[in-house]
């Protein structure tokens, strides 16, 4: 979609500064009323989702041209779509998150690059992932585990690691863990190993759409030789990608898609995961985006060109992300107690490690994580508790930075824990 | 044309990181579609725009500003063309940094803001200390210190709350030429409690009842009144953003629909309701508005049906309203008088209570949020009429906006909404006084604006010709030039106030009033 595909969207745009706040029925505090972590670091109206569309528009008209400090505005943005939830709380007519990608798209196609961007494209052109790490030893997360290779055996479920959970040192003894425990409940899944490649998402992203096709068909053939009818990924930026991004530019995967999160959920409530140990912990969650607001599935359908005609059940709202499973698999943990923030669900504040922030502007990332984890603190929480290896990242650092106490788990951790793991 | 030493000045004084001229930033100020009567969303681009954070910083820009001959306009949320430049040459100034809640005193019911607080984060933390506020019908997402000293708006606990006019105590004001003055107590360093004496008593210089919308300078920080909470101290439990809010309503807390048989009985039921000094929320009701805000594409449909046309018609003069009391006891005799009024005034009293909508309807009404709805139908609205008169008076101009808006819906111009949708209330608690302004929703992308123009000089005409009084048709750029012979010259005051307080003309006045030798010349 091109941004005069989304002229219209623009040219609604009433300028009402909706999409800085959090829906305001939802505001329960001065401190944590603001929603878009651009516009409250920069503050002119430009790093705004409404700015950021009258930009759009400014160019279309030849009002303005894009420039490198206008292609600088349209980047620091996690496009984490708290603007688009909270424009569309009260408006029909505006997708605002398409705009924001559109927009990307443009700076790309007139050349206005950022370097750190552009060798993560190089790095995934070369090696398959996002990390700059080598493709040969994408699958070494899971050397010693009992796990079927896809090239070598059919399954019933297909587990796609994902860059971030792949390479990260840190984090890959979570997913060891949960492999672990998805083979005691008796589930026959298995990984691509080497052969895993990224989904794509980031590419489209940061406005280099037309990479992510490859990926997208890339995946498809994995999932289609394995046999496998659900996939599972512990990322929710790769579930983002496969339940929005790719239905969205007609490359729907021939698969049911969960997060683990809604896996662990479903393994819970039929009882084959018991948990039992207790951890006498108070916990806050943190919905990522790309699982939360931005992981609702992508509402195929309607064909019209006025949006104002268009029925509310094709608006992506957000309300329709993952939020509850995860809430749940923490209730469900003898001795939790789960502590809720003021900004959660479709109106959660972001982590500040998407849409490209992390590795174009590490200031920027982490000025947006301290935030949150102010907010988390704010609660009496003793740990931040999240679902996504990105969000967990950038908590885990910007709290070893700061010096501060609050430990940081995902919650397949904590789950793993009562089940009597480590 | 703003010279490169006035920019590298003004960025001295603020930082690089707080001041812009590129032209893609500028923009962001310059496209202004609300309220907006010009052809196009667009207003003319400033010359620069700047963030300050304190009123120091706010200063310096006003005398730069005043020393490099450019003029200046302050916003605080910056929705509505009345917020940006009038004209070229205009230097934005942007207060979204000056975001504090500086004090909240509940023993003497006043919070002190800076201007980028909004409605619903001051009453969020008022809520929690068993106080609200008031929130203009616009919406929470308006700056409290700018309705106050600068513009006009009613909220819909108006009846408990009043206007935005009503509501402002001690104020800091940064003058055009760079000084500061501090009006009421504050002028006395007697704190903020009040803002007529101890100090200088200039609430009527400094807004009127309009607001001079930025054309006397710059407003830093204010007080406010705070009103009582019905119930005492509580941080409500809300799940849901909008029409799905799930929440536990107060039990002292009721929300009715009031259905009456005519025009007639509506304003009889007002006045009873206000002599009686019972509720929390009086506003007209609309039912082309309800379907237009709440399901505008069912609303298409079902208008078009003349059967349920008829139907809704029937329903049309209703009331909104709410009881919040502050005790059980108080509550039923509130309650009570209320049927007791119903019933002298043929009308029908609808409990909504036990309707699974009550609680975002509550909640609602409290934040003020469904303004924001009247973007659904078309992305665009606009208002009229609404003068602050005795309340038959208002009904009139509700009577005469519908009859006017209907041929211009008939045109093709406005958006079915059965043309009722005048909105308004009773303030303070009495009924000799208050306004019903007649919203029209419609798509700035597809309906051409001379439509509208034609309606707003109609809507004036009629204003004119009927006496209906001075109101929201009258604030329209130039519209002095219509109301002020007609209304005791007050132009020529305000010119004379102008020319007073900014000799060098240096803040935009063009949705104010230009100095005095320029308006006699």
């Amino acid at each position: 979609m091109t941004l005069k595909d989304l002229q219209r969207d623009m040219a609604g745009c009433s300028r009402c500064s909706n999409c800085k706040w959090v829906p305001h029925n939802q505001i329960k505090s001065w401190r944590f009323a603001n929603v878009c972590p651009s516009i409250d670091h920069y503050n002119f109206h430009a790093y705004s989702g409404s700015g950021r569309m009258i930009i759009g528009n400014s160019i279309l008209e030849g009002r303005s041209a894009l420039t490198d400090m206008v292609s600088q505005i349209i980047y620091r943005c996690q496009l984490c779509g708290a603007c688009q939830v909270s424009c569309q709380t009260y408006r029909d007519d505006i997708d605002l998150a398409d705009v924001l990608l559109a927009l990307r798209s443009t700076c790309v196609e007139d050349g206005f690059v950022i370097p750190e961007h552009l060798e993560m494209i190089e790095s995934m052109k070369r090696e398959d992932n996002t990390m700059h790490m080598l493709k040969a030893e994408r699958g070494k997360w899971a050397e010693g585990l009992d796990i079927p290779d896809i090239n070598a055996e059919r399954v019933e479920v297909l587990f796609h690691a994902g860059c971030r959970f792949s390479y990260d040192e840190d984090l890959k003894e979570i997913l060891r863990d949960w492999i672990r425990l998805l083979a005691d409940a008796g589930l026959k899944m298995g990984i691509a190993g080497k052969d895993e490649a990224c989904c794509g998402g980031r590419a489209y992203e940061i406005g280099y759409q037309g990479e992510m096709k490859n990926y997208a068909e890339d995946m498809g053939s994995r999932v289609k030789a394995s046999g496998a009818h659900i996939l599972v990924t512990p990322c929710s930026d790769c579930y983002y990608t496969f339940k929005y991004l790719y239905p969205k530019n007609g490359l729907d995967l021939p698969v049911k898609i969960l997060h683990t999160t809604e896996l662990a959920d479903i393994l819970l409530k039929e009882g084959r995961f018991k948990p039992k140990k207790t951890l006498r912990l108070k916990v806050t969650y943190h919905d990522p985006c790309h699982l939360g607001r931005r992981g609702e599935v992508y509402k195929a359908g309607w064909t019209g060109t006025n949006k104002l005609d268009r029925p509310v059940r094709f608006k992506q709202t957000g309300k329709f992300g993952v939020f509850d499973p995860p809430r749940d698999i923490l209730r469900a943990i003898p001795g939790i107690e789960l502590i809720e923030m003021e900004r959660i669900r479709e109106y959660s504040w972001c982590c500040g490690a998407g849409g490209g922030v992390l590795e174009a502007e590490p200031e920027f990332a982490t000025w947006t994580a301290a935030d949150r984890i102010e907010e988390a603190k704010s609660t009496g929480a003793e740990a931040l508790v999240t679902a996504c290896p990105w969000c967990e990242r950038i908590f885990k650092d910007t709290t070893k930075e700061s010096g501060d106490t609050l430990k940081v788990f995902d919650v397949l951790e904590l789950l793993n824990r009562s089940l009597g793991g480590r | 044309m703003l010279s490169k030493d006035a920019y590298r000045e003004l960025e001295d004084a603020l930082g690089k990181e707080n001041v812009s001229q590129e032209p893609g930033v500028l923009d962001g100020y310059a496209w202004q579609p609300a309220l907006n009567l010009g052809k196009d969303a667009w207003i003319p681009r400033p010359e620069a725009v700047v963030l300050p954070q304190t009123t120091e910083e706010v200063q310096a820009i006003v005398r730069i500003c005043n020393k490099h001959k450019v003029k200046f306009k302050a916003f605080s949320t910056g929705w509505a063309a009345w917020g940006g430049p009038g004209g070229p040459g205009v230097v934005q100034i942007d207060l979204r940094r000056m975001n504090r809640i500086i004090a909240i005193d509940e023993r003497n019911m006043f919070a002190v803001v800076e201007p980028y607080v909004i409605g619903s984060q001051l009453q969020a933390e008022a809520i929690k200390r068993g106080l609200n506020c008031h929130i203009i019908g616009a919406g929470p997402n308006t700056s409290i210190l700018a309705n106050v000293t600068s513009g006009w708006g009613y909220g819909w606990t108006g009846l408990y709350t009043s206007y935005s006019g009503r509501n402002p105590l001690g104020v800091e004001w940064v003058l055009p030429d760079g000084e500061i003055l501090m009006l009421g107590s504050p002028g006395s360093g007697a704190g903020w409690f009040t803002g007529d004496g101890p100090g200088p008593s200039l609430r009527g210089i400094m807004r009127g009842w309009g607001g001079a919308q930025g054309g006397l300078g710059v407003f830093t920080k204010c007080a406010v009144k705070l009103y009582s909470w019905p119930g005492g101290p509580m941080e409500p439990k809300i799940q849901g953003t909008l029409t799905d809010i799930k929440a536990e309503v107060p039990e002292t807390h009721k929300i009715y629909f009031l259905f009456s048989p005519s025009y007639e009985r509506y304003a009889d039921l007002a006045y009873k309701i206000g002599n009686a000094e019972i509720g929390y929320v009086h506003c007209k009701g609309s039912v082309g508005a309800m379907f237009g805000l709440l399901a505008p594409r069912a609303m298409k449909k079902l208008l078009a049906s003349p059967a349920v046309r008829s139907i809704a018609k029937a329903f049309q003069h209703y009331t909104l309203f709410m009881l919040a009391a502050h005790t059980k006891r108080e509550f039923n005799y509130q309650e009570k008088v209320l049927k007791k009024i119903v019933q002298e005034c043929d009308s029908i009293i609808f409990d909504t209570s036990h309707l699974p909508f009550h609680a975002a309807f509550w909640w609602g009404v409290h934040r003020s949020i469904f303004p924001a709805l009247a973007f659904r139908p078309g992305g665009d609205f606009l208002t009229s009429m609404g003068s602050n008169e005795a309340y038959d008076c208002a009904v009139l101009n509700a009577v005469e906006g519908e009859k006017i808006k209907r041929e211009f819906i008939d045109k093709g111009v406005f958006i079915e909404d059965m043309a009722d949708c005048s909105w308004g209330g009773i303030y303070e608690g009495t009924s000799c006084w208050g306004h019903l302004e007649e919203i029209a929703m419609f798509d700035r992308r597809t309906q051409a604006p001379e439509g509208r123009f034609a309606y707003l000089d109609a809507a004036t005409e009629a204003t004119l010709k009927k006496s209906l009084g001075f109101g929201l048709s009258a604030l329209g750029n130039d519209m002095y030039k219509v109301f002020g012979p007609r209304m005791h010259n007050f132009h020529h005051w305000q010119a004379k106030v102008k020319k007073a307080f900014d000799p060098s003309n240096a803040a935009d006045a063009t949705f104010y009033i230009p100095p005095i030798d320029e308006l006699d010349s």
